[in-house]
């Protein structure tokens, strides 16, 4: 089979296989997982591990050697219980001093986040300074501690975050870049192939109908796309989408009712040459009704044509999904690779210089376009060999 | 709500001992102002970055706050804003009619992590009903904290249940349907999407099954209006005065279209909120203003969220900039008392955010329409930005009685006017343009005013500075309905058949000036869509000239 | 009926279709654009009073009438919004639409026709492959992706060209304007151009090598012409046509391809007007944008089977029914 040498399908099914198996493997793409703007793992090696540091009353005080950059995270979580009447506190101390991190009296929990702007005031910073830089100031040896009485209870950590995740870093949710990558393929494949499919279907329909019965049938059909090829499609489907929803089958829908156009020519121009063929003649001699004809005779005929325009369709759809999704009018909840785009914009990716937010779900598109384009060319020339002439 | 507390007082005391009196400030400085239209965020800040816009108002994005804290030669300023993010039920149906059940909605939701993870700890988290910005702000009330267990407990208390897969079941012992929240799908703030998201997940972990449904936003508002819903989020932009709680609550206002979406209808409340909107002074309002406040906190008949800060980043060339814990320095007084930090006067370049879609004072709606408008027309109070207290504007002092018998009680404010005032084109501004304008708002049902002048009996100009406005009921808020319309000059005004199909900014009025003329302290000289708007200094403005 | 006249006839039932679609599309938007125009303090009779004000209380029959009526005119309403004529606001922003689409097809056209034939003439060749990896990729590359990688490029990281807007503000006077103006213009053109030179090359490269192939120019060969002379006299004198048609056809996708555009640059175009009009429920605006884009892509059809016909007088038939 000369198909499996080409390198698109095996492409494709690496990449469906990705899409499939990826957020089973991987998880859910929704979680934050670390902090906003991480890097990838590989990009920066300096930038500092993730941290934890638990204290319990057994053991009160942990030490920690500090040689990186501040991190770019911190939270102290956690619950105690004191003896009546009194207090405690948890104390972070390194190089430059001792700076107190929560007071404790009673019993109670305690969430603090470096990104709390009560916390920068309380730690005599301004609503705009992070406290990392401070508690981080110089490199050495730190300590965090609980200092009090014997406590009944505790359980407190520190998570400190390093500002690096994964193979290809979070984005301004602090999402895993890479998990959402994954979750996009399925997303894009699926409305690429549906709303294709679903114009094949039409269109084919369409222009079976067409050119087989001619007359007003014939007239009303190709007046119909006429004017379907008259509107601007994009406009269109921005109107439409607002009109009818964002969902991902609104979209399939969307998308393959208003590019059936082109396959009902095809097939209607294939049709018409079919019509007065000797054989087709003589089954309507012999009384054959038109569905035998059109199922049966005409149908297999336009077949290798048909998958050919399939294969090639798809990256308009997919392309239109993703403009729908770049421009923000797609459901929010879909993580398409335009989606990605969209937010990768929107949320200050290229204010963090993020590029590494932007490169996987625009080469994903491009990537899955070329496949199918290169899928599609081979059907093509499968299914008319004279194209080979002007096509390579 | 400790730390509510604490990011007060320290903003507080983080303010200059002195304050500048309002009251003397002579101004404006600048000769020339240019509003430059930037929407997109990243051109946003390289355009501050490089000098080409000198002020950046209501930025959202921590990555761009941050990236601001690094750069020595911009000055980022923070005040928490008259902004709510609420969730609400409808109370119109079961369950949500059982207090308990929104009680203990109420503390299962983190809202802290929510103002961190979503918003980079750039946000309130919000527990009160008036946001603490908010004169009439009560400290003093219940809070719901953020704790699980405790949700459960007082389900637990009042008879909720739970079955084998942890669906809540009520007290009559039918397990809670599944619901939907709707929210809006906005363009402008997708991280509402994420927010409902949480929410829901909060509820889940209650045993109460909800999916998100985000929606168009025209669409959220007619199901709201319709009542066609269980639960919504929505967001609102609040005013300094707390009477929109009385839109907002009042069993009157559980209509179609009213503004009463949850639908509550609880007579100790309506007594309270009729107490603040018909308040006759101030500490009246005060005090109803409180009560209100503790009384919403045991209703819960939504759920508030977290409320914005407004984040505005100047550039250290200008100095000048008037500023408090309750405004940024993207204000009138600001423009009119800075100026360049060295070297000669050059013009001021504000960065717009949006285009000014409709400079029609009478028409207009957007805050960046009123951007502008604000500069150029005046009212007859102003607000102080230390305490948003009333100052004199238009007019130097004012009265507020309480006129009538017992059963036809009724408002009479008077107004004196300054005596040096003008309009843009030269024309004295006299008592009769001011009573021409209230008249005509009224007359031309003017909607976005049409609420302030509804209860306006009658206006009278008694001589060249004095106005004199009586209103049907007594009620302390028609001091400020009234003292913050915009005045318009009448001689313009008087062409004017419909508020709708006026287009003061392109119709030429001689002299370099449209119909839009004002009194304030800057002139509209131009507007070019897609790129910026001109004004310069009105130098018969009444704080000029700079030495009197 | 001459074949003429039935097209035109043909064009303006298809006008008046996209006319009732359009008023169909924008009646039928949910919600009610008084909503989005409300603020939190208008009491019930406000927003009544806002309503009447717009005519959304009318019968829809008579709106339909009277909007028929103006839309021939051109006189699309008052946008909800801004209050403006929607007219005029098209009118501000048309002129930044056509330099931007034209420069660009202009551009992509030059190169693509040039490369094309070239391509045509040495078959195989490196030029060959550089053509047609570009239609590939011209068929692939969502616009958008690389519009921000050359503005993360070239804006941001290495900030040669401005990273928004049309002009500097305030805008320079006389000669600077335009340098400026076209300082604004360049990424945003060479974006598309980029995108759209490959898919021009294909095309020539495909109707020049069929051309070449065909009997007259063996003939003009074997007559001893020299290449050059056989190449553009006759070879590309005989794709001038289809040329044309090509341009006319790919108009209303330039059009299309602006809305992306003009959002990314934030340019002051027709295709944000767009954007934003159907974001803000402006039903007036919206409507009168998407009718205008219609008319230029029903118009540019008409012209394009108006061109092929002068060109080649042969053809009487439409030009799709025989495809």
């Amino acid at each position: 089979m000369s198909l499996l040498r080409r390198w698109s399908p095996w492409a494709l099914l690496l990449l469906a296989l990705a899409g499939l198996l990826g957020p089973i493997l991987l998880g859910e793409a929704e979680k934050t997982v670390a902090p906003p703007f991480s890097r990838p793992l590989w990009l920066d090696r300096t930038a500092p591990p993730t941290v934890h540091l638990h204290l319990s009353p057994e053991v009160r005080e942990k030490t920690l050697d500090w040689i990186w950059e501040p991190p770019a995270g911190l939270a102290l979580k956690g619950t105690y219980r004191l003896p009546p009447g009194t207090s405690g506190k948890i104390v972070w101390d390194g190089p430059s001093g001792p700076v107190p991190l929560a007071s404790l009296t009673g019993a109670g929990s305690l969430s603090l986040d470096g990104r709390d702007i009560a916390f920068r005031l309380r730690l005599g910073l301004s609503p705009f300074q992070s406290p990392l830089e401070t508690l981080f100031a110089d490199r050495g040896s730190y300590r965090l501690a609980y200092e009090g009485p014997e406590p009944e209870a505790l359980s407190v950590e520190l998570h400190l975050s390093g500002g690096r995740w994964g193979l290809l870093g979070t984005d301004q949710r602090g999402r895993d870049v890479f998990r959402l990558f994954l979750a996009g393929i399925s997303v894009s494949l699926l409305i690429g192939l549906a709303a294709t499919l679903l114009a094949t279907l039409v269109g084919t329909s369409a222009g079976l109908l067409s050119g087989y019965l001619g007359g007003p049938v014939d007239s009303l059909v190709m007046r119909l796309a006429d004017l379907l090829l008259a509107l601007p499609l994009l406009p269109l489907l921005m109107v439409l989408a607002g009109l009818w929803g964002r969902g991902l089958w609104q979209l399939v829908l969307i998308l393959g009712l208003f590019s059936w156009m082109g396959t009902a020519r095809t097939v209607r121009s294939l049709t018409l040459s079919l019509r007065e063929a000797p054989f087709v003649e003589n089954l309507r001699a012999l009384g054959a009704p038109t569905w035998y004809i059109l199922g049966r005779h005409l149908l297999p005929e336009a077949l290798p044509v048909l998958l050919a325009t399939v294969t090639l369709g798809v990256p308009g759809a997919i392309l239109a999904e993703a403009g729908l999704a770049f421009l923000g009018l797609s459901d929010p909840r879909l993580l398409s690779w335009g989606r990605m785009l969209h937010e990768a914009h929107g949320f200050g990716a290229f204010t963090a210089g993020a590029w590494w937010i932007l490169l996987p779900p625009g080469l994903g598109i491009v990537f899955v376009c070329l496949a199918f384009l290169d899928l599609g060319r081979f059907l093509e020339e499968k299914a008319d060999p004279r194209l080979r002439e002007t096509l390579p | 709500m400790k730390a509510l507390a604490l990011l007060l007082l320290s903003l507080m005391t983080a303010l200059p001992a002195w304050a500048i009196d309002v009251e003397s400030l002579r101004g404006p400085r600048l000769e020339e102002l240019y509003f430059v239209i930037v929407r997109d965020s990243d051109a946003q800040l390289l355009a501050l970055e490089r000098g080409t816009t000198h002020l950046v108002t209501d930025l959202i994005r921590p990555v761009d706050i941050e990236r601001l804290t690094r750069r020595d030669d911009v000055v980022l300023s923070l005040t928490p804003a008259f902004h709510m993010m609420e969730m609400g039920f409808n109370l119109r149906r079961s369950p949500w009619d059982r207090q308990e059940l929104r009680q203990a909605i109420a503390s299962v939701i983190d809202r802290e992590g929510i103002v961190r993870d979503l918003f980079g700890g750039y946000a309130l988290a919000l527990e009160t009903f008036l946001p603490p910005i908010s004169p009439y702000f009560e400290e003093q009330v219940p809070r719901f904290g953020h704790d699980v267990d405790e949700a459960r407990n007082l389900l637990a208390r009042s008879g909720w249940s739970w079955d084998g897969s942890n669906r809540l079941v009520d007290p009559s012992g039918a397990p809670l349907e599944p619901v939907r929240l709707l929210s809006p799908l906005a363009q402008v703030s997708p991280t509402t999407a994420e927010l409902a998201q949480r929410l829901a997940l909060a509820m889940e972990s209650l045993g109460l099954p909800v999916t998100v449904d985000p929606l168009d936003f025209p669409v959220l508002v007619e199901r709201l209006n319709s009542h066609d819903f269980d639960l919504f989020l929505l967001a609102w932009s609040l005013t300094r005065d707390p009477d929109n709680l009385f839109s907002f609550f009042h069993s009157s206002m559980d209509v179609k279209n009213g503004y009463n979406i949850p639908g509550l209808r609880d007579a100790g409340l309506d007594a309270i909120l009729e107490r603040l909107r018909f308040a006759p002074d101030e500490t009246a309002a005060r005090q109803a203003a409180s009560e209100a406040q503790k009384a919403l906190a045991e209703l819960v008949p939504v759920i508030p969220l977290y409320s914005r800060y407004s984040v505005t980043a100047h550039s250290k060339a200008w100095t000048g900039f008037i500023s408090s814990e309750k405004v940024t320095p993207d204000n009138l007084w600001s423009l009119l008392s800075i100026e360049p930090a060295q070297g000669p006067m050059i013009p001021f370049r504000w960065n717009l955010g949006e285009e000014p879609r409709n400079l029609n004072p009478l028409a207009a709606g957007s805050a960046y329409d009123w951007q502008i408008l604000g500069l150029l027309y005046e009212s007859l109070l102003s607000v102080d930005p230390y305490d948003l207290s009333d100052r004199p504007g238009l007019a130097e002092s004012w009265t507020l009685e309480r006129i009538g018998e017992e059963d036809k009680r009724a408002t009479r404010l008077t107004f004196r006017l300054r005596p040096d005032l003008f309009w843009h084109d030269g024309k004295p501004l006299t008592a009769r343009d001011v009573a021409f304008t209230l008249e005509r708002l009224k007359a031309l049902e003017v909607p976005r005013f049409f609420d302030s002048v509804r209860d306006m009996a009658s206006v009278n100009s008694p001589d060249e500075r004095t106005v004199v406005v009586t209103m049907d009921q007594v009620s302390f808020w028609h001091l400020h309905n009234i003292g913050g319309l915009p005045i318009l000059p009448a001689h313009i005004l008087e062409k004017v058949d419909s508020w709708r199909d006026w287009q003061p900014a392109t119709t030429d009025h001689g002299e370099g000036l449209t119909e839009l003329v004002g009194s304030g302290p800057f002139v509209f000289r131009e507007y070019r869509p897609g790129q910026y708007v001109r004004l310069t200094r009105f130098d018969r403005y009444w704080r000029l000239p700079l030495e009197p | 009926m001459t074949y003429w006249s039935r097209r035109l006839l043909g064009a303006l039932a298809v006008l008046f279709a996209v006319l009732a679609l359009n008023f169909a599309l924008f009646r039928l938007m949910p919600g009610d654009p008084v909503t989005s125009l409300v603020d939190p303090r208008f009491s019930p009779e406000a927003k009544e009073a806002l309503s009447r004000a717009y005519g959304l209380d009318r019968p829809l029959g008579e709106q339909f009438l009277l909007y028929l009526k103006q839309t021939v005119t051109f006189d699309f309403g008052l946008s909800f919004v801004s209050g403006r004529p929607v007219w005029q606001e098209l009118r501000d922003r048309l002129p930044h639409t056509v330099a931007l689409s034209g420069s660009a097809l202009v551009l992509a056209g030059t190169m693509g026709t040039a490369l094309g034939v070239a391509a045509a003439r040495r078959r195989g060749g490196a030029v060959e492959r550089v053509v047609l990896a570009a239609g590939a990729l011209s068929f692939s590359f969502p616009s958008f992706f690389l519009q921000l990688l050359l503005l993360l490029a070239f804006a941001v990281l290495w900030p040669l060209f401005p990273l928004r807007g049309s002009v500097s503000v305030p805008a320079p006077q006389g000669a600077a304007f335009i340098a400026d103006y076209l300082h604004h213009l360049a990424l945003p053109v060479l974006s598309l151009a980029l995108l759209g030179f490959g898919s021009w090359a294909l095309y020539v490269r495909n109707l020049m090598v069929k051309i070449l192939g065909s009997e007259p120019l063996f003939l003009a060969r074997a007559k001893g012409l020299p290449e050059p002379v056989l190449l553009w006299r006759h070879a590309f004198r005989t794709a001038l046509p289809p040329l044309l048609t090509l341009i006319l056809l790919s108009l209303p996708g330039l059009l299309s391809g602006a809305v992306i555009t003009e959002t990314v640059f934030s340019l002051h175009g027709v295709g944000r007007f767009l954007l934003e009009s159907i974001q803000g429920q402006d039903y007036p605006a919206a409507g009168g944008a998407f009718y205008l884009l219609a008319l230029v892509t029903v118009t540019s059809n008409v012209l394009a089977d108006l061109a092929y016909g002068l060109a080649d007088p042969r053809i009487r038939v439409d030009r799709r029914k025989g495809q």
